[in-house]
């Protein structure tokens, strides 16, 4: 189908949307304040508090095990301080994220979608070290975003949506192609369009829209690759919306590895297979991190 | 080749009682594609004839064959440049001053999976920049651990190739190695201060014989033990540390649910754990 036509689909649907999601003003001005040079930790405290939401969230996130505290930390400032300056942004805009779809899950268990959000997130960032990609931060929240979409057409289309993940179920058809038979466009299309009213910077959207396809990038075809690969992943390693997707994954043979490859040629050199391991061994903390975070 | 899951299951096993690396039935694929290079190289036709190889008199000299296959993994100077600036700018200086404040001027690490020696030599060269500040007069100690023969002999060696050495900064290139044919040959003033040695880390015997360290390193190793393995080896590493000491593990591994004396020590882009 022409990618145009799908996407002025999506645009339409989003735009018929009245009570779309937003992320909450408080984490757009923390992300203003963190741009600042000079900022404090004092500052971004008091701005946090004023969002009682926010600060449980972040609470939660700080004493899960994906930043490693080896006691529990019980005031913001004191995670402010013990996790530094450069943690927050991911934990401002996650926390955010989870935020604006609570209750918003539709017919997918949101938690589930969080289990692959993450996954996806924490893999990228995997990935993206391995390959010495220059902003982990951004390898890892494009992976957590990436497919925003989802939770869109599951909550504002739910009965479509509730067929075609009965569908995907019981027969071996992507998600993606079964969107694409019913509502003529899909779940990247939908979040691109979801991504430029928040006005997320281009590499994001970017991913969002080609995380299927990291040959048509031109912004940052290697960060597509990286969630392409990342996600691939993680549909595999029953980090999937409850179960495993139909697909393979064989790391070498992927699209997005020759992209990889091509736009580093070390690579050659890595030894797929043990990688493939250092990525299997982080399942288990990603399922954890994500089941401390929404208990 | 493929490997029945019986046949796997008893080389899976003989490969723990030897040295506590587990895998998993979800990681047989690694497994089977390293005995597999094995097989072919030696000629066996089966992987029960390969168990047999590895039971015979011979086992011995093809068991370092197929731990070379399993335990090597790739590394290079300078490879986690957060950590060795945290290291550099804020460990280190605050270790130095507790030990001066106590008469003590001898600094001991330990890269426990040193490989051919990378690791080991990096921290050497850090160290040897500051002999005539912060160091000066100190005794430097560094020891280099591998369960596999061939790349102790390369560390002993200290030869490299380009591919090794991309990370090095070029000050410290131009001071500390010699190039001839495309090879890098690491000075012997940065040799002298490395000792390495064959060792297991499940090897109790010899665990509780490494004393007194400051700084010890165990990147991407824990993840080929199984819960039981991992928290004994880094029980002994908590043991083995001085009671100020740092521990290093991979940037994308964790302690969570291995060992909880430990302190987490953030820094900006990484994180260390201390005693």
């Amino acid at each position: 189908m022409d990618k145009q036509a799908m996407l002025e689909t999506a645009r339409q649907m989003v735009a018929q949307i009245d009570d779309l999601p937003t992320i909450p003003v408080v984490a757009t001005q923390v992300l203003q304040l963190l741009d600042d040079p000079d900022v404090n930790v004092d500052k971004v405290a008091d701005l946090m508090l004023t969002d009682q939401v926010m600060t449980a969230r972040v609470m939660k996130m700080v004493n899960s095990p994906i930043y490693r505290p080896s006691h529990e930390v019980t005031s913001l400032k004191r995670a402010l301080v013990y996790l530094g300056i450069h943690h927050i942004k991911e934990i401002a805009l996650t926390s955010s994220f989870i935020s604006a779809f609570e209750d918003k899950g539709g017919v997918i268990d949101i938690s589930t979608f969080w289990v692959h959000a993450f996954g996806v997130g924490m893999v990228s960032k995997i990935i993206a070290e391995k390959i010495h990609y220059r902003d982990l931060e951004k390898a890892y929240l494009s992976g957590v975003i990436h497919d925003i979409g989802e939770v869109v057409l599951s909550y504002y289309k739910p009965e479509q949506f509730a067929a075609i993940l009965e569908t995907i179920r019981q027969k071996p058809v992507r998600l993606v192609d079964m969107e694409e038979q019913e509502f003529r466009t899909t779940h990247n299309e939908v979040g691109f369009c979801i991504a430029e009213k928040w006005n997320f910077p281009e590499a994001y959207r970017e991913v969002i829209l080609y995380h299927h396809n990291p040959r048509e990038a031109v912004n940052d075809p290697v960060l597509c690759s990286i969630v392409n690969l990342a996600d691939l992943f993680c549909s595999v390693r029953d980090l999937y919306y409850g179960g495993d997707a139909w697909a393979s994954f064989n790391l070498s043979e992927e699209e997005g590895w020759v992209i990889l490859r091509e736009k580093h040629p070390e690579l050659a050199h890595l030894d797929v297979e043990r990688f493939c391991y250092e990525l299997d061994d982080a399942v288990p903390m990603v399922k954890e991190v994500v089941t401390s975070i929404f208990s | 080749m493929a490997i029945s899951d019986k046949d796997f299951e008893l080389l899976r096993d003989f490969i723990y009682n030897l040295c506590g690396m587990y895998f998993h039935t979800t990681k047989k694929y690694f497994l089977e594609s390293r005995l597999t290079k094995r097989m072919e190289a030696t000629g066996t036709k089966s992987a029960m004839d390969y168990y047999s190889l590895l039971k015979s008199p011979k086992g011995n000299e093809e068991l370092r064959f197929l731990l070379d296959e399993v335990t090597t993994n790739e590394t290079y100077f300078f490879r986690c440049v957060p950590q060795l600036n945290a290291i550099e700018t804020k460990f280190l200086p605050e270790i130095v001053e507790a030990k001066a404040k106590m008469g003590f001027r001898k600094l001991r690490i330990w890269s426990a999976a040193s490989s051919s020696g990378e690791e080991a030599y990096t921290l050497a060269m850090i160290l040897h920049e500051k002999k005539s500040t912060i160091l000066k007069d100190w005794i430097i100690e560094i020891i280099g651990t591998d369960i596999n023969e061939t790349v102790v002999a390369q560390a002993k060696e200290g030869v490299y190739n380009a591919y090794s050495v991309r990370n090095v900064p070029d000050l410290y290139k131009r001071k500390y190695f010699k190039e001839e044919g495309g090879k890098f040959i690491l000075s012997p003033d940065i040799k002298k201060f490395v000792t390495f040695n064959k060792m297991n880390l499940y090897d109790d015997t010899k665990m509780v014989f490494m004393k007194s360290f400051d700084f010890i390193f165990c990147a991407n190793v824990l993840i080929y033990f199984d819960l039981a393995s991992k928290s004994k080896v880094v029980q002994h590493f908590y043991n083995n540390l001085q009671p100020y000491g740092y521990f290093f593990v991979g940037q994308s591994e964790s302690l969570h649910g291995v060992n909880d004396k430990f302190k987490t020590v953030h820094f900006p882009g990484g994180f260390g754990y201390k005693k």
